[in-house]
Order: C-alpha cells, then structure tokens, then sequence
C-alpha cells in the first residue's frame, strides 16, 4: 500500500491531505479500511455543507456493520467521491487515491490538526 | 476474552480476525466475507461451530421427555434422523432452537446453540422430574465442523467417504473417517447442500486437516462468523438471540411449517401455540428486501404508511443476490403481506423496501 507523503491522521482512522490547490481530501486510513473488510455501501454528505470538526460527515458500512466516519478538522464540503455510490469496493481497493471520501475547503486546517498524526505516528499508535 | 475451540490456534494461523461471540472467541473472516460467502455457494467452504453445544439424552423415558419440551412430535422420528426444533416455555415463547438427533433406540443428541448451553442444560434437568433419562452436557468434549456447499460431498469423497456412505439430508451416521470416529450429519445453517462433523476434541485438528486436504482441489475455504451470518440470511434461517428470543412464539416467528397439529402428548407452551395457529398473533416475522438504497440492520424501525409497524431482527448485505435484506417482526394489524411497501429507519431517514418472499436464495439441499 503506497502511503502519500504528508498525511495527517486521526485516532478515529481517518486521513488528512493536502492537494495542490489548497484544499484537502479526507478519507480512511489502510489500517480502517483493513479491519472494516468488504465494505459494501457508503453514505456521503451532500456538497456544499458545512461540518465542525468531530461531526459525522459520513457512514460506511461493512457486511458486518455500519460505522461513522467523523471530521477530522473542520470544513466545508467541495466535492464528494460519487464512484463509490456504485462501487463502495473502490475504497477497499484505495484509500488513499481512487478512494478519497470527500473533499474540503478548511481554512482553520492547520489549527484544527494539531491533534492529528502523522502516519508514522499513527502507526505506532495503533499497533 | 471469552472461551476457545481447539480450533483457536489454528483461526489465528490462517489469518483470521476474532470476535467475541456468545461468550467465545471466535474468527468472523479469514480472507474476505464475501469471497468466503461465495465460496460456499459455488465450492465449499470449512466452518468451526464447536462453540455450539452437545446434549445427549438417554434413558427409558428419552421420548416422553423429548415429547415434553418440544412441540414437535419426536416419536415419528425414525432411527437416525434429524428434526428442526423449539424448546418452548409455558407460555410458547422460545428457550432457544434446536436440531435433535435420534442416534438409537433411546438416545439422542440436541445440538444447541453456544450462548444457550448453560440455560438450555439447566432448562432440560428442571424438566426431568421424575423420568428415568439421563441427561449429559458434553459440550466441552466435542468438536464441531461444518463442511458445507455444494462440492461438500465431493470432498467427503476424497477424504475416504463414498456416496453411498453419505447420511441422506437430515440424517446422521455414526462412522470410522480415518480412523477418527465422527457422528456425521448431513446438516447445515447456509442453506447449501452440506454436512456437520462432530468429533472429541482429541481428534479435531486431524480431522480439520484431512477435510481441508481433501478439500485443495475444490479450494476449499475456512469461513468465519460474518459469511455465516451472512449465508443463514440469505436462507432465511433463525438465529436465535435476533430473530428469536424468550418474547417470541414458533408462530409468530413463521415456524409453523415444524409444528405438527396431530402431536397428541401435551408440551410446554401447547394452549398458547395451539390457540395461536388457530387464531393468529399480535405480531408476524416477514423478510424483505431494500428498494432505496441503504442496509437494514438488527434493531432498526420497520414502518408502514408513515407509522412504526415493526422491529428489523437481521438485515444486511446478500452477497448472493447484490442486494440488502432482513427480516423482522411487524404488527399484524397493518395486514402487511408479500409486496406491501414498507420502509426502514436508517440514521432517522426512511427508505423503501418491500415484503419479499423467504428465504431469499433458493436452497439447494439433496433430498
């Protein structure tokens, strides 16, 4: 699993990036999507709404169960990952690229993060 | 942590996660629950069930005691055979469900379910009274395997059973495999063609290896906990703890198929059971299928017209069928039937679904 530089994630297994134009992408880490197994439907917001970090912005199920996902800053959501709609196993396949939740406009990004890890850290963390 | 199979080592050295469940550790997946799902409707696939328990019942008054705590009628049940079964209270609703085997003249073994071992045990001697019979928990000494799919008979075949060795659909055999001695039974909770192994632990993990051997060419797989959840929901079949509970009659939970009306000895619960299949019930289980999008899940809200109808018992995702099920239990006043439009509670939105007929999957049983 390549792991893209610069990642900042929760304790709560989602993941911080940054893209070029200066919003970020959230979604769950390998380790998440891991320990979830098949996952099988996923409910995303609607664009356009605005979320504090620590709100439930999304909830995905796996056969097993259905979990939520929480903001790991604060933001207002820019675009949404529609594949997954038809496709939930994208995320499975690809956290980290095909398989990106959401997209954020968080202009309080680097305040909020401070509680976040760097995946190094995470990995230790959860291990 | 809970208890462990004999079988733990073995979960964890094939990759298995493990939950806790009924009070044991046990693998829910190994690989993925889907892949392991589908390997059983299509090939086989080798499930450790040794947390369910063994009760054997023996004695002169086997039968009258049998007769007592079951509504169906044990005394039609020929040598060998297996029979589905509730063990009902006075008031119909269920200690717990059951398959009995006849293995002899007068004995026979209840298989019951792990988390109800010790409540079924103390329920069967508070029953005894006065019969001569005599009743062995031996839980603790048996293994359990569950070999199941429609390559199964196959793989018995190449680890040295032949067909005409095989027990026919709900029967069991006592028989030599290798030199292990095993109760084979031609039994199952996935609605596949398939057999469940019972066998003292000492020989267990012999046991295992040579059905996985024999299974290679089938490629067979070790399935967890999750496709067996997921394979009985797609048969419709009862897990007790969901879809059955001490609040709920044989009736009301569509079981009225197993209850014969002949059975001329009394049962506990057989007023209430009789008077129900007469005059019908407050609630009724029905399954059905999603038609939004989103997955129904145990304890969600069933509605109807807008109204709380009913309760989800089991849902999720059917592998087989692409598509998200359950079943639950709903007011009978609403008179809802195959095809009403009901919806389900998710995340406090409503969505679609409508009555289907159970089970969803057609089972595939050699009868």
């Amino acid at each position: 699993m390549m792991v893209p530089d610069g990642i900042l994630c929760s304790k709560s297994h989602e993941y911080l990036l940054e893209n070029q134009d200066g919003n970020y992408n959230i979604g769950l880490t390998d380790y998440a999507v891991e320990q979830l197994g098949d996952i099988v439907f996923i409910e995303l917001p609607e664009i356009g709404t605005i979320f504090t970090k620590g709100e439930v912005f999304a909830t995905v199920e796996s056969v097993k169960a259905a979990s939520e996902i929480y903001m790991p800053v604060s933001g207002k959501v820019v675009a949404v990952n529609d594949k997954l709609a038809e496709s939930p196993e994208i995320l499975n396949d690809s956290p980290y690229e095909d398989g990106w939740l959401i997209k954020v406009e968080a202009e309080n990004a680097l305040a909020d993060s401070g509680d976040l890890l760097e995946y190094d850290d995470y990995k230790d963390e959860i291990e | 942590m809970g208890k462990k199979t004999v079988f733990y080592e073995k979960h964890k050295l094939l990759g298995a996660k493990i939950v806790e469940f009924g009070g044991w550790d046990m693998p829910v997946q190994y690989s993925s629950i889907i892949a392991e799902h589908k390997a059983v409707r299509n090939s086989a696939g080798l499930f450790d069930v040794s947390h369910m328990g063994q009760v054997f019942v023996s004695g002169n008054d086997a039968l009258k005691f049998l007769q007592k705590i079951v509504p169906q009628d044990i005394f039609k049940l020929a040598l060998h055979k297996a029979i589905y079964c509730q063990l009902t209270m006075k008031n119909g609703a269920l200690v717990d469900d059951l398959i009995i085997y006849r293995l002899d003249e007068k004995k026979y073994l209840i298989i019951v379910n792990a988390s109800n071992i010790d409540k079924d045990y103390g329920w069967f001697i508070k029953n005894k009274n006065e019969l001569d019979v005599s009743i062995e928990n031996n839980s603790d000494e048996y293994a359990m395997i569950a070999l199941q799919g429609p390559n199964a008979y196959k793989i018995l075949i190449n680890a040295g059973i032949q067909v005409n060795d095989q027990p026919e659909f709900f029967t069991i055999k006592e028989l030599s495999l290798k030199n292990i001695p095993v109760y084979l039974s031609r039994t199952g909770y996935t609605g596949e063609d398939g057999f469940e192994l019972i066998v003292k632990n000492e020989y267990a993990l012999k046991l295992w290896d040579i059905l996985f051997e024999a299974g290679e060419e089938y490629n067979l797989l070790p399935i967890g906990l999750g496709a067996r959840d997921s394979l009985r929901l797609e048969a419709a079949l009862m897990l007790y703890g969901n879809d059955l509970n001490e609040n709920t009659t044989p009736v009301e939970a569509g079981l009225k198929w197993s209850i014969p009306s002949d059975k001329a000895e009394d049962y506990n619960g057989k007023k209430v059971i009789k008077e129900q299949i007469q005059n019908g019930t407050d609630k009724t289980l029905i399954g059905f299928e999603m038609t939004d999008r989103a997955i129904p899940r145990h304890e969600y809200e069933i509605y109807y017209k807008g109204e709380p109808a009913g309760v989800v018992t089991s849902g999720g995702y059917a592998p087989t069928l692409g598509k998200n099920i359950g079943m639950g239990y709903v007011d009978t006043k609403y008179n809802i039937t195959l095809d009403s439009e009901i919806q389900i509670m998710v995340r406090n939105k409503l969505y679609k679904a409508k009555v289907v007929k159970r089970p969803f999957v057609h089972k595939h049983y050699k009868k």
